[in-house]
């Protein structure tokens, strides 16, 4: 909480996210800053795989706040994102009722209460008590435009509405990131509510220092092949274009086999862990390691 | 200068931001027009809006308080702050950083020689002739007395519905519009109907029955059903805007845009010897200026095909994205392809590993003694699912059950 009102620029978000192995570029950390300032959620698009999802990761530790996460899917609904009620039980509570001599009113109010509603990740964030958690509304692109439209009250107003209680209010508004892949276009309406940043992939400079902070005990000489292969990778039409954490894998990978360059053979036998496709695999071994660095 | 009608807008416009020290008529295109730096955000908010982008108040606010939040100081980090609250997609950036540029960074002196040769603002629809007539190929109107006097009648909309698209005349061109539009809005709302289960089916919701048995003792005697949810499915549609597609293209387009309103997601493109996605033009409410903006975007209208290449063009710039799996494909073209020979068949087959099924339209297989014998179109058929025909009104409108089983 006390990083949150000391932060005065977003310059100094840079330090502590280097520190969390997070490499961030100008646009990015301003992006936060504003997330954190205006608290207004943060819509993060790009390609996968370049660290959308583990902005979130980073930003709840550095405000030492919960990580709510709510992973979108096609079908997904309100009973799974929001709440619902806990059925079972509420039917053993009927029973348990039963010669009690309540009125209808009264166990109707008993059985629609608290103890008998199961909270579901947007419901969790909008009702922590003590501080603002970190909500990460994964890969929303995936979800339902009905989901997208629900959504709407919570970004704004961060209140939900449950017929048989009534309207429940943030008492502390979470910090919402929502990340997505593009598959679709999100609605303007839910864009409006936003603010906007593109991430892409990085460039040759920034990747090394991503996968050095990542990877401290890896070779120079190794590091820079891999990398510069990789970034050949993505300039290249493949089936699957390879992300930063397949870079991280590529690297590991060559280090646990005790490679200390990247020759024909280490390139045959790890190249699993950077290309998934049959296609690219048989492409990229038919041309060769010289091909690459 | 600006006509009278223009600047009364604008006077609205600046009161509507309700920041009192402007009620300008002129909106400001630089900062060094302006007074003090609220006034330079605020004119900037108009300025990016004058181009296209979304900034409303609660932007410009944002804006207002991110400057305040001590982000004016440096140059690159107010840059960065504005792009975040004004941009909603990469298009949108790209623009950004040009204007940026224009307004903050314009000095007084350089405008003074730049003024004769004015910017436009951009965002404005021209006034052109209907864009339908264009594209089926009449570019003014000419109808003559003959026509108008030969179409009417009952009798007549059955024989349109019949009629093959390329052989009709101006007037009628314009009436089958109509009935397409009908049609086409009927079909839209069966498909719709169709979709929807009755109340006695469907999977049992326990949180009604609960509630509706609590007078009973909370023993479930009647038990309440959760209808099924419509499935929608994912369309995605490929329209060829070639040369020898003149005739059909704006009616398939219609066509396509009835298929908006059922289909959960619709990705629409239009290709000849590029590619262009054209979704968004889609979500238009008015189909005219849906097509006026398509037309602007087709710049290879009426050009030679090369459906091969548009084909591969799909696949690797979109399909990762689009084709998970669950979308089905039309594609609405007479496959007359000129581009190199294997290419289509490759790429169908890449396709239908990564989607539900591939529907082929062709108008030209309503002809009589038509043969699938044009050399893109002998390669596809093996990969296709559906091969049918698209030539007149009627047979758009069986693509209805073949959607509808899906």
């Amino acid at each position: 909480m006390h990083q949150m009102q000391s932060l005065q620029h977003p310059a100094e978000l840079i330090a502590f996210l280097d520190e969390h192995k997070y490499v961030a570029d100008d646009e990015m950390v301003t992006a936060l800053f504003l997330l954190l300032k205006l608290n207004k959620p943060l819509l993060l698009e790009g390609p996968p795989g370049v660290g959308k999802t583990e902005i979130a990761l980073v930003l709840a530790q550095w405000l030492d706040a919960p990580l709510i996460r709510l992973q979108c899917y096609e079908g997904l609904d309100v009973n799974a994102a929001v709440y619902e009620w806990n059925y079972q039980k509420q039917l053993l509570g009927i029973r348990l009722q039963e010669g009690s001599g309540l009125s209808v009113e009264e166990k109707e109010h008993h059985i629609f209460s608290d103890e008998y509603l199961l909270k579901r990740p947007l419901l969790q964030a909008i009702s922590q008590t003590n501080q603002s958690p970190v909500l990460l509304i994964d890969e929303l692109d995936r979800s339902d435009e009905e989901f997208e439209a629900f959504l709407l009250e919570l970004l704004s107003a961060f209140q939900i509405s449950i017929p048989e209680i009534g309207t429940i209010k943030a008492t502390h508004k979470p910090y919402v990131i929502l990340t997505s892949n593009r598959t679709r276009e999100l609605s303007d309406a839910l864009k409006r509510r936003c603010l906007y940043h593109w991430v892409d992939y990085p460039d040759l400079q920034k990747e090394m220092t991503i996968v050095q902070k990542r990877l401290p005990g890896i070779e120079q000489g190794l590091l820079e092949q891999v990398v510069t292969a990789v970034q050949n990778f993505r300039k290249r039409k493949l089936v699957k274009t390879p992300g930063i954490s397949e870079t991280i894998d590529w690297a590991q990978a060559l280090m646990t086999l005790g490679y200390r360059a990247l020759d024909q053979e280490a390139l045959e036998r790890t190249l699993g862990s950077i290309l998934k496709s049959v296609e690219d695999i048989r492409m990229v071994k038919e041309e060769g390691v010289a091909a690459l660095v | 200068m600006p006509t009278k009608e223009a600047s009364r807008l604008r006077i609205r416009d600046s009161s509507f931001v309700g920041v009192t020290d402007i009620k300008r008529t002129i909106m400001k295109q630089q900062a060094f027009a302006t007074q003090s730096i609220t006034e330079s955000i605020v004119a900037f908010a108009q300025f990016v809006r004058s181009h296209g982008l979304n900034a409303g108040i609660q932007e410009t606010q944002d804006a207002l308080l991110a400057a305040e939040s001590g982000l004016m100081a440096q140059r690159d980090s107010m840059k960065n702050a504005f792009k975040a609250i004004f941009c909603h997609s990469p298009e949108e950036r790209l623009v950004f950083e040009k204007l940026f540029v224009l307004f903050w960074d314009t000095n007084p002196i350089d405008m003074e020689e730049d003024r004769k040769n004015k910017t436009k603002i951009q965002g404005k629809v021209e006034k052109k002739a209907n864009p339908s007539l264009v594209m089926m190929g009449f570019g003014e109107t000419k109808a003559t007395e003959e026509e108008a006097k030969s179409v009417s009648g009952a009798n007549a909309t059955e024989r349109l519905k019949r009629t093959d698209l390329s052989k009709l005349g101006e007037m009628e061109a314009e009436w089958l519009e109509v009935i397409a539009a009908k049609l086409f809005r009927e079909m839209a709302l069966r498909m719709r109907r169709r979709m929807k289960q009755s109340p006695n089916r469907g999977t049992i919701s326990l949180r009604n029955t609960i509630r509706r048995n609590l007078n009973k003792g909370g023993e479930p005697i009647e038990l309440m059903r959760r209808a099924q949810k419509p499935s929608k499915q994912r369309l995605i549609v490929l329209l060829d805007i070639s040369g020898s597609m003149d005739k059909y293209s704006f009616l398939l387009l219609r066509f396509i845009c009835t298929l908006r309103d059922y289909f959960r997601q619709l990705e629409a493109f239009v290709f000849s010897t590029h590619l262009v996605r054209v979704s968004k033009a889609l979500k238009l409410t008015r189909i005219d200026n849906a097509l006026a903006l398509i037309s602007e975007h087709a710049e290879h209208w009426s050009s030679g095909t090369k459906i091969g290449e548009c084909l591969e063009q799909f696949t690797g710039k979109y399909g990762k994205q689009l084709l998970n799996g669950s979308p089905t494909i039309i594609i609405l073209s007479d496959g007359l392809d000129t581009g190199a020979p294997g290419q289509v068949q490759e790429q169908l087959m890449r396709m239908r590993q990564r989607c539900k099924r591939i529907i082929w339209l062709n108008p030209l297989k309503g002809m009589t003694g038509y043969a699938p014998e044009a050399r893109g179109m002998k390669e596809a058929l093996p990969h296709l699912d559906t091969f049918s025909s698209a030539h007149c009104l009627q047979s758009l409108l069986e693509l209805e059950n073949i959607l509808a089983n899906a």
